[in-house]
């Protein structure tokens, strides 16, 4: 298993050479977990493929500088993603449509074409199956202010504010959510 | 700072969360402990698995059509321009020292003009950004202003109201950046009793790349890594 952990590098240092082959398997194999980040981040189908398209550009431009012993090469690329979706959410001040938008998702997501081979879907939902046992132990509370952070950008006194909870206890919810979230990682590994 | 005040900081770093001040703290604590580089990490990979718990959604199969085309083009501009490199490499040789030398002065003083024209136009063109660096506790005083571009890849930026350095120092200022562990030198400068000083940078990471930005006082001439966590003035890039 090397969803989240450090792990050997399967595609980058082919496409830091320059292979167009090795990123379009870089590409197939991932890029349905970015895209549904980055609709879970900007709730908006068009900006999250402009980003989509962005974070494999850098991807492709940066892939020398991944470095296996720090973390396997989704994560890399969700750090990326998740960098890229959080600036944009912030510029465009797109919070206030996410509700709009929302509805918008279902219809688009219906006319996509999925490009993951038979063994790259084994694989990604024995992943799947795996995060969600791993995710399933953190208390419901703690999970809450972590994803508002991590998906929204939220700061601590924002989400204190959107959880009409103590700045206090949020901040110790985070830190407790953490940590458990570290040591599934660690098992989980 | 000890390892447990790290690991909290890493803990919010992982989500975006650290301030300018501990960021750069933790990233020169991580420069040099192992344990808490580790910590760091596994904080970080650990926030992934959010996102690897979302159902997967195939995107559009134009976006990939149009992406691995844009590649192909890159990589082929990649092996391009390694012969024009080679080529004009090639072609200096031949023009001599004797011309280039001829020459040097007057192309100094036109890059030092076409410089100055450039910062000017940096500091009014329309995707300019600006962070503002909060003076710290040793320097409430000291604030600085980045002007930011990042199409071009380069900001200025200028200070004011930092103390006067001593003479067998420099200030340094740090850059903290998304993508690698330790801070990374993006010039050093000298304050004198105006308390005003002014550098540009060029090359820079691009604006996400960025976490944070913050000044130390270091040996004369600068360092490799900060050799202290006092700040003068930091503050966090907007993502």
């Amino acid at each position: 298993m090397n969803t989240a952990g450090a792990s050997a590098a399967t595609y980058l240092p082919a496409v830091a050479r320059g292979s167009v082959s090795a990123f379009e398997a870089f590409y197939d194999r991932y890029a349905s977990t970015v895209y549904a980040l980055l609709l879970r981040i900007l709730a908006n189908a068009d900006d999250a493929q402009e980003v989509l398209q962005e974070t494999f550009v850098k991807a492709w431009t940066n892939a020398k500088m991944f470095d296996s012993v720090r973390g396997s090469e989704i994560a890399w690329l969700i750090s990326i993603a998740r960098s890229r979706g959080i600036d944009r959410l912030r510029s465009r001040k797109i919070r206030n449509t996410r509700e709009d938008e929302a509805g918008r998702e279902v219809s688009i997501r219906s006319s996509f074409v999925d490009h993951t081979t038979g063994a790259d879907r084994a694989i990604q939902s024995e992943e799947q199956r795996a995060v969600r046992s791993a995710l399933a132990e953190l208390p419901d509370a703690q999970r809450r202010a972590l994803e508002l952070a991590y998906f929204e950008g939220l700061s601590q006194t924002e989400i204190a504010e959107r959880l009409a909870e103590p700045l206090g206890t949020i901040k110790t919810r985070m830190q407790l959510g953490m940590k458990k979230l570290r040591d599934r990682l660690q098992a989980f590994q | 700072m000890t390892h447990e005040e790290t690991e909290s900081i890493a803990a919010l770093d992982a989500l975006g969360l650290a301030g300018a001040g501990d960021a750069v703290v933790m990233a020169m604590h991580v420069a040099s402990c192992i344990p808490c580089r580790r910590a760091r990490d596994e904080y970080r990979r650990a926030t992934t698995l959010l996102a690897l718990d979302l159902e997967p959604v195939p995107p559009p199969r134009e976006l990939r059509e149009r992406l691995v085309e844009s590649v192909r083009r890159a990589a082929t501009r990649r092996r391009t321009s390694w012969w024009l490199s080679a080529a004009a490499v090639f072609a200096l040789a031949l023009f001599g020292w004797r011309e280039f030398n001829t020459r040097s002065e007057l192309t100094r003083l036109q890059q030092e003009n076409a410089k100055l024209v450039s910062e000017m136009a940096a500091l009014g063109a329309a995707d300019t950004r600006t962070i503002a660096l909060a003076g710290q506790e040793i320097a409430p005083r000291a604030s600085a202003k980045v002007f930011l571009e990042p199409n071009r890849r380069r900001a200025v930026v200028f200070f004011h109201d930092l103390p006067e350095n001593p003479g067998d120092k420099s200030y340094q200022l740090w850059i903290i950046r998304a993508d690698q562990p330790e801070p990374m030198s993006a010039g050093v400068f000298d304050v004198t009793r105006s308390g005003a000083a002014s550098i540009s940078i060029e090359n820079l990471p691009i604006a996400t790349e960025i976490k944070a930005l913050a000044v130390t006082l270091e040996p004369k001439g600068g360092v490799k890594q900060p050799t202290n966590t006092e700040f003068y003035v930091a503050g966090n890039a907007p993502m």
